[in-house]
């Protein structure tokens, strides 16, 4: 009886390891030095199915919304309550980006639930992309915004010694915003498969709606967080 | 097993620990402000939203390393 259990146990210790494998990248495809790994096989499809949804969405636009636009402008809606809250009407002009990040977070972060899929935000690489493009691009705004000679002037506010803790609080910004996305994905993907693997049946189950909400919650997180940002670029301190 | 791994498992504890009590703290004023002025619920809702963003994410800093220290051991 005792090693009976123990042999159990011991079978699935040995799952809960390879759960980890399962979830890390690894190469699908390779054409000569270019690796195509699972994780960007994955975003290929997640990309797809969006320009699919949004072709078929917007094929008939009309002035009184039927059907699918309908949905597309309470969407809207959404976006715009989200950047009027940080940046006020004239934030308006930022809609592609955190639009865009929004529902591309948003569709990564929900695509666990298509079966056989490893959503790509479980992977360090893409929400670093993520969160380095959104600096960059939030670096550019402020020079666009304020001038060269005004962008380099807000690191020496409100006075010159505190430089380097302007300089480091630039730095930490991408850093925090891919540990965050990555680290609530992964511990939750983790954890659900764990669950799954010591008791199949039902119990994963609200572990799993509790994901919708997280990962919903973290798409709006990064978009809101994106927003900030921007408004600080722009406005200054 | 190796006594590392209590090192590991306090790494996690305490931020959580931590992290939990300070989430119920801004949870539970921002509901009471939402229950004195309903009418600012929804600017109260988003910035609870990003504050607890935060906080979790101490927690998550400290999962990652516990992680990285399990790797050591």
């Amino acid at each position: 009886m005792g090693q009976a259990f123990q042999a159990i146990l011991e079978e699935k210790i040995q799952e809960i390891a390879n759960v980890m494998d399962h979830l890390m990248r690894h190469e699908v495809w390779r054409f000569g030095p270019v690796e195509i790994s699972s994780t960007v096989r994955n975003t290929w499809v997640i990309m797809a199915l969006l320009f699919l949804l949004v072709y078929l969405a917007t094929r008939r636009i009309s002035e009184r919304p039927r059907g699918a636009q309908t949905l597309l402008e309470i969407i809207l809606e959404f976006y715009y309550s989200l950047i009027d809250g940080g940046l006020g009407k004239k934030g308006r002009v930022y809609l592609p980006i955190v639009g865009t990040l929004f529902t591309f977070i948003i569709f990564m972060n929900l695509s666990w639930f298509i079966p056989g899929m490893i959503p790509p935000t479980t992977d360090i690489m893409t929400t670093a992309a993520l969160a380095i493009t959104t600096i960059f691009l939030v670096q550019v705004v402020a020079v666009m915004q304020k001038g060269f000679i005004g962008y380099l002037h807000h690191f020496g506010e409100p006075i010159i010694l505190l430089l380097p803790m302007n300089i480091i609080e630039e730095l930490v910004k991408p850093f925090s915003l891919t540990i965050r996305l990555f680290c609530n994905m992964f511990a939750e993907k983790m954890a659900t498969s764990i669950l799954f693997i010591l008791v199949p049946l039902l119990l994963p189950v609200p572990i799993m709606a509790l994901g919708v909400l997280m990962g919903s919650i973290q798409a709006f997180i990064f978009s809101m967080l994106a927003v900030t940002y921007l408004a600080t670029a722009t406005h200054g301190h | 097993m190796n006594v590392g791994f209590i090192a590991v498992a306090v790494a996690i504890a305490l931020p959580a620990i931590a992290s939990a009590i300070s989430q119920g703290w801004a949870t539970s004023s921002a509901v009471n402000a939402m229950a004195r002025q309903p009418e600012a619920a929804s600017e109260i809702r988003s910035g609870l939203l990003i504050a607890l963003a935060f906080m979790e994410a101490l927690t998550l800093f400290s999962w990652l390393i516990a992680l990285l220290l399990t790797f050591r051991l």
